[in-house]
Parts: C-alpha cells; structure tokens; sequence
C-alpha cells in the first residue's frame, strides 16, 4: 500500500516542478525529453525501454531506485558487445562464467560495464525482489562485477541473462578475456600489504632512534644496544619482504644488459643494510636502519601511486573483443548457436539487427542495410541485396538477414585487416627509452665512479675510513626522489587528462606526446560527429501539417537518411521554437502523428504512401519527378514530392564536432597537421581548416599506415587520431595513436590513448600539458639532483651521520613529490583542463 | 630500565597483532570494493515491501 501511494503522491509534485521549468526530463534516465515524450503513472519518459524499466521496478517495490542518486537509469542502447540472451544456454559460454553448480545452486560471475552509481548497486543487489529464484547478488563496484547466486531448476542463466537486460544492466561476454584480464588492473593487494607492513616497520624504527636524534645519554650499553637489535629485527621485513620488487626489477634489468632505475636503488638498499648491520656489529654507531625504511616506504609509495593511476582500461584488444563470440546457424529450420570459430564454408547464419557480421559471406535472404562504422567510421549503412557479398565487420541495421558464409572465420576480410596491422602492439613502436632509465644509467655510472673515487682517496689516508665512505656515498646517492619525480608527475598527468576526457594506457605515453610534432587525422568518425546532421530544406518551404505527413511516411522507412528526417521532423510538446533550432516542426497542440497507409518502398528510389488523404514520395530526385540539384562533398539530398507536386528537398551534410577548426588549429603551434580520409572528397567544414596540401583523398588503410611511415622516416613523431578500425594501422605505426569514441564501450581499436568524443577540442591543452610536464619533470630531477650531491659532499667528507641521512632522504622525497604535483596541477588549470564539462 | 623493555616488548606484540590484522584484511578482499558495502547498508535499513505491496502493472 505504502509503494502505491508513493508512487501517485510524489511524482506529481515532480510533474509539477518540470512542467514550470518548461523541461522535460526522463524519469528513468535524466536525459532532456525533447520529442513525444512518453507519460507514464505520472512521469515522463523519454523511450519504450525507459518507461519499460520503471515499470519493472514498481511492479517490485524497487522505487527506492529512484531516491538514491538524481539520474540512475541508463538508457538501452545496443551495441556489437551486447551478446545475444540464447548464446548463455551454449555450454561453452556458461562454463566460462559458472563459478560454482551444486544441487541446482548457481554462482555465475558477470560483467556489467553499466553499473555507475549507488542506484545501480541498490538495484542490482535486490534482484531477489525481482526473481524469486535468485538467492543473492552482490556487486562488485570496483571491476564492475556481478556475482549471482540462483536456483538453476527454476531459472536457468539465459533467463537470468534476459533479465539483466531488460532493466538495462546488460552483462558483457567477451571472449572470456575480461575475467583474468581485469584483475590485473588495479593497484594488486600484495602492494599495500607491502606498503603496511614497510609502514609499520619505518614507523617502529623511527620510534627507536630517537634516543639517538636526541642525542641521548649513551652511558647505558645496555640500553642502546637494545634498540639497535629492536631496529634491526624490524629492518628484516623490510629487506626480505617490502622490498623484494625492486631487487627482481633491478635484477631483470641487468640480465637484459639494461640499467633502469631499480639498480641503482637496488645498490642504494644493499648498501644501507650491510653498512647498518656491520655498524651495529661492530658497536661504530646505530645504523641506518631509519633511513633504509623511509627509503623503501616511500618508493612504494611512488609504486602504488604508479599502479593506482594506471587506467583500469583493456586497451589491448582482440578481434574477438568486438565480433560476437556465438552466431546462430540455421540449418534446415532450426537455429543453433555455434562459436565463430566453427563456422563453415557454405553454413547459413542469422543476422539480426543492430549485430555484427562475424565472418564473410553471401547474403542469402533478406535487405541487408550495412552500417561499416567499424571499419572505416561512415555510419550511413550501405544497401545490400540477396546475392551481394557481405564482409566481416559490418553491423546490420534493420531486420534479420540470412547468410551464407563465404570462408570461415580465421580467413575473413576483417581478420586479415586486423591481423595486418595489429599483430605485436607495443613492440613494433619505435624505441623511445623512458627517460627516467636514461637519467638512471648515467646516474649509476657517477655513483659509482664517485664511491671508487672517494674510496681511493681515502685508502690512500686512512684506511679505516674506506668502508665508511663508499657505503655512504651509495647510501646518499640512492635516487630516491628521482624514482618518485617521474611517476608522480606523470601518474598525476594522466589522473587530470582522464577527468578531462583523454585517457592513457599508460605514463609512457604522457612522455612520448610531450614529443610529437606532426598529428594526423581521419575525417569520418574522428572529425566528423558520427550521427549529427545538419539540416535544411530547399524549395518552398513546407507547412506544418505538410512536415507531419513527411514525418508519418519516413519513420516507416529503412533507409538511414529517412531515420534522420523522420527524428528532425519530429513532433514537440514544447511551443519553443527556440529551444530546438534543430527541429524543424513544432506544433504545440496535436501530439497525434498520423498513420501512413499503402506504404511502399522501394530500394535504392525511395518510399511512398498515403498520409491524411494526400499522396507523400521521399526518395531520389527521379522518384519524385524533382530535378537533381547540384551537390556539394559530403552531401546528401532528400526529395519531397506531396500530392504529386515535387516540393524540394532536405540538405543533409554530416557536421564537423565542435571546436573541430579551433582544436586543428591549436594543434598547429606543436605540429603539422595531416587530414587523411578514405573518401573521394572532403566536407568544406572541414576542408577549411587545412591547407590544401595537408589533405590527402582516397587513403586505404595500408596508405594511411604508410603516410605516418613516411612522415617518422622524415624524422617526425607522429600523433595519430582516428576512430575506425581502417585507422588501426595507422594508430600502431604513429608514436602516440588515440582513438576518438564517443560512447564508453564503442568499438575502438588498440591503441594508446582513448578521448572522449565529446572533449576534440581540448587536444591541444592536452598535449600542452603533457609538454609542461616533461619540463616539471625535468625541473625536479634538478631538484633531487641538488640534495644527491649536497648529500654526496657529506658522504665523501665521512660526515654522513645517521641523523643527516634520516633527514635528508625523507626530505627529498617529499619536496620532489610536492613540487610535480603542485606544479602539474597548476599548469592543468592554466590550460583549462581542470573541469570535466 | 630492563622495564623498558618489557613495555617495548608488550607494545610490539600488540602492533604486530594490527599488523597482521591489516594483512588478513588486506587478503580477504576487504579492501577491494569500497563503493558497493557503504549502499548496501543504506538499502538494506529500508523495509522489505517487496511480495505483499506489488501493485498493478498500470495505474
């Protein structure tokens, strides 16, 4: 009872509310309701699948959904990685995902990329309210996991599966590959278990010598000895446990003849333990053992930082990532579901809407109506009739399609393209040693010659004092602060440009940006939005009723430029004709579309019918008795004929993304900008922001791949921007490939950077920054290089004293950490890429 | 002064107890998730309303 009276009594205080701030928003999802929104038990809804869910969700009591966060729902929307319900039932798949099957209990463990908010969680921990047979689910925020445990005899998985769905959680299955590879990601449990106890131990030690900072009466042997055996019994953890990471690192480095930064740490620690040990042994002083567990407890810190920074993000993809793992083969009239793999010369497979061609093949029954974004980034789908070829990588838009495969998987078009230009990522870049290994194999070299240095000056004086100095000199010389500077400053980088829309793999890529100077473009899909056109009519221009009528007729068609005039033309609730300048119909009062009869479409013309007595053809200029005007690049014309008289047409150009011309611009003051397209010509929008030497037509993929070639062979460093996977040579083969994406789990090939679609224009801040933070780290490595050599001439002069160590080195590190994060953060707001909008 | 020790002693015993609690804690996973446990306290306070108040499917 309580549930229902909620639910009437509150959302009409929420309809109350909307209606006087003239907006509408979803109930379910919080986007803008701009046309017909749909009214249900008092609330609006922006589609079906919203108001489906909330109905859901009522129907058990979920409402609290609602009052956790502001906009929970998320919006259905389908992609290639949405895997069909029935391929759950496949054994291979569910044993993949079944943890644990006894006595008709089920744990299975799903991926629900979705979850994004304490809704979310609510929801999907209270399924049991939904489905009696489920017994418990519990969320995994952090790897966006799902564990669910259920009573298999009542539901089995594939239901389970369904219902995820239809309240818009819909679990990823891809390849297997996210359960092991996710738990990489991620800072690894036995790094803090690390950090704690190497916490514990600095703490502890620190504790025991301060009689000895505080210059305490030393008159009692007893008593220092005593703390001396304390500090060296919590020095063995750290040696034998905390540090364990840097000694395999340094080791694995020296036997690929490489020296990184861990040797000379490793040196460092060697040194400060046995010069602490032979100093206790032998009754000369205290130790180090202060120093040694700073030492380690900040490095691993600068390791955490490392690995929390780290981009939980796979950006290393397989093939399989993408295509759908199962197709359903039809053999005679049954559908079964097979793995791609099977597949077989001459099998029959089903298409459905809005899924991925998973192999080559003939199209055997039905209107394929081709969507290649994938591959080259033009959205517009392509017509294919029975007997046409379809290649792999194609995402059919409309109803089912029959195939019949051409050559089995391992053969197809799309494998080999990928496989051409994919084949070892990281490898094939060109070598661009970090630049802290650099500064630490010349590093390592002066520490060393300094120790024999000052070793031989005093052998020759005294020998007693040999030992003392060499060990100090490499106890001092450790480069601590230099290992924290880079992972700090970059690490800290990476932290801002992902809040600002661009995401790294990895720190490496922040140093290899700082030094591009020559960026390459794709057009479609990368500077070009993928489904946002621009609009005008030419003719006389129609009435309202007229627009409604075209509108009834369109939404009936399949064609895509047809969903786009049937979505513009669509009719509003709101009287604001300034609100929506995009829509080109607004009629306050009649909401009523009316139905198009004897609708007849015909393929490659256009679409015809009966709308409110009056006759409507949409099509080609020859279908509507029009005459064909002029067209521009990237140009598309919709003609209008109503009651038999040619109206004119719509003007539809695919529109540039925002800023486009000022970001191509901005980036011009680091580098030389490239536009490479694979069409035959280019949209004024854009062509006007390149010289015209700077655009290259007609680029296959091989040729943009060898475009960036030529341009590193110059001696360029080459940043690549582009989206589809007829960029992915290109995005392996520049310095820095980033890959534009416009919804998170788009299709986006390997590459080293991810930018958010929405976010083109701050490119140039981006790489900016990544160039201000190379300097920072520069300037810090000045830094930690003064307190190195202000802390050598203590050491070679034998006046390294415990204290002055248990100082210095802490001291240091902190300045150094302080100084890039305070820095990068300052020059990330000077650039403007402080706010995520 | 031996008594010094013998506190040193009890106070690394019981540090040495939080640190191996921290360690247990830190491998039982109970580190990994620090989102979904603070909203799962705040659902489950709510009364279950689930099988006796359903609704009708349209009002």
């Amino acid at each position: 009872m309580f549930v229902s009276q909620r639910s009437v009594a509150l959302p009409h205080i929420r309809g109350v509310e909307q209606r006087t701030a003239e907006k509408y928003t979803c109930y379910h999802c919080g986007d803008a309701c701009l046309e017909d929104a749909l009214r249900f038990d008092h609330k609006d809804f922006c589609c079906p699948g919203c108001k489906a869910v909330y109905g859901l969700l009522q129907e058990s009591g979920l409402c609290d959904y609602y009052a956790l966060t502001e906009r929970p729902g998320v919006k259905e929307e389908q992609d290639a990685t949405t895997v069909r319900a029935e391929l759950f039932d496949l054994p291979e798949v569910r044993d993949k995902l079944v943890e644990y099957s006894e006595d008709g209990i089920t744990r299975v463990t799903l991926h629900v990329p979705q979850m994004h908010c304490s809704s979310c969680i609510w929801l999907l921990e209270n399924l049991q309210r939904i489905e009696p047979a489920i017994v418990r689910s519990r969320v995994r925020f952090t790897s966006k996991d799902l564990s669910i445990t259920f009573r298999e005899e009542h539901f089995s998985l594939r239901q389970l599966v369904e219902l995820l769905r239809r309240i818009g959680y819909a679990p990823l299955l891809s390849g297997g590959a996210h359960s092991e590879g996710k738990r990489g990601a991620g800072v690894p449990r036995m790094l803090y278990i690390k950090l704690g106890v190497a916490g514990f131990a600095f703490g502890n030690i620190m504790l025991f010598s301060f009689p000895d900072y505080l210059g305490a009466d030393t008159s009692d042997p007893q008593l220092m000895k005593g703390f001396q055996f304390l500090n060296f019994m919590f020095s063995l953890p750290v040696i034998f446990f905390s540090s364990t990471g840097f000694f395999t690192s340094a080791w694995t480095g020296l036997r690929n003849r490489m020296v990184n930064i861990d040797v000379p740490i490793a040196l460092g620690i060697i040194a400060l333990f046995a010069r602490s040990v032979w100093d206790v042994t032998t009754g000369h002083g205290p130790g180090y053992f202060d120093s040694l567990g700073g030492l380690i407890f900040f490095l691993l810190l600068g390791r955490w930082y490392q690995a929390y920074t780290y981009q939980a993000m796979s950006f290393d993809r397989s093939l399989n990532d993408f295509l759908p793992l199962v197709v359903l083969r039809k053999r005679g009239s049954k559908e079964e579901p097979v793995s791609v793999g099977d597949l077989q010369q001459g099998d029959h497979i089903i298409v459905r809407d809005q899924e991925l061609v998973p192999v080559d093949g003939l199209l055997h029954m039905g209107t394929g109506n081709i969507d290649n974004s994938f591959i080259t980034g033009e959205p517009l789908p392509v017509r294919r009739n029975v007997g046409d070829t379809i290649r792999a990588g194609g995402r059919q838009r409309g109803a089912a399609i029959e195939l019949e495969v051409l050559r089995p998987f391992e053969q197809s078009h799309l494998k080999r393209l990928w496989e051409e230009h994919s084949g070892s990522s990281t490898a094939q870049r060109p070598a661009m040693p970090k630049m802290i290994d650099q500064v630490a194999q010349r590093f390592t070299v002066a520490v060393i010659l300094i120790s024999v240095a000052a070793g031989s000056y005093w052998a020759g004086r005294d020998m007693d004092m040999v030992w003392p100095v060499v060990t100090a000199v490499l106890i001092v010389a450790c480069p601590c602060a230099l290992a924290l500077s880079m992972p700090f400053a970059y690490g800290h980088t990476m932290r801002l440009l992902g809040k600002a829309g661009l995401f790294l793999r990895d720190s490496a890529v922040v140093e290899r940006m700082a030094h591009i100077d020559a960026v390459v473009f794709d057009k479609t899909g990368t500077l070009t939005a993928r489904e946002a056109y621009e609009l005008h009519f030419e003719g006389s221009p129609l009435r309202p009723d007229e627009m409604r009528r075209v509108h009834a007729l369109a939404r009936n068609s399949m064609h895509p430029l047809s969903a786009v005039l049937a979505g513009r033309l669509r009719p509003r609730k709101n009287a604001d004709p300034a609100s929506a300048p995009s829509t080109h119909w607004v009629d306050v009062q009649d909401l009523m579309i009316p139905t198009a009869i004897e609708v007849h479409e015909t393929p490659g013309r256009g679409i015809e019918g009966m709308v409110e007595g009056l006759g409507v053809r949409i099509g080609s200029a020859a279908f509507t008795d029009g005459t064909e005007a002029l067209r521009e690049a990237g140009e598309a014309h919709v003609h209008i004929a109503i009651g038999g008289m040619h109206r004119g047409y719509y003007v539809m150009r695919k529109r540039a993304r925002t800023g486009m011309a000022d970001m191509v611009e901005g980036m011009r003051r680091f580098a030389t900008p490239w536009l490479l397209t694979g069409d035959a010509t280019v949209d004024p929008e854009v062509q006007r922001a390149f010289h015209s030497e700077e655009v290259r037509t007609g680029c296959t993929p091989p040729d943009k791949a060898g475009h960036v070639r030529h341009l590193q062979e110059q001696g360029h460093r080459v940043l690549m921007v582009g989206d589809g996977l007829n960029d992915a040579g290109a995005l392996q083969q520049s310095d820095v490939g980033i890959s534009v994406s416009e919804t998170s789990a788009a299709l986006t090939p390997a590459s080293d950077a991810i930018l958010d679609a929405r976010h083109l224009q701050r490119l140039p801040s981006a790489v900016q920054l990544t160039r201000r933070a190379r300097r920072i780290v520069i300037a810090s490595l000045a830094i930690s290089l003064t307190y190195n050599i202000a802390g050598v001439s203590f050491a070679v002069a034998g006046e390294l004293t415990p204290l002055i160590a248990a100082i210095l080195m802490p001291l240091s590190s902190v300045t150094v950490v302080g100084f890039v994060t305070l820095a990068v953060t300052i020059a990330a707001g000077r650039l403007g890429l402080h706010n995520r909008t | 002064m031996g008594i010094i020790f013998l506190l040193i002693g009890a106070s690394t015993v019981v540090a040495v107890i939080f640190l191996t609690a921290f360690v247990w804690a830190m491998r039982s996973g109970q580190y990994d998730d620090d989102r979904s446990p603070a909203v799962r306290i705040l659902g489950d306070q709510r009364p279950d309303q689930s099988k006796t108040t359903n609704i009708p499917k349209t009002s």
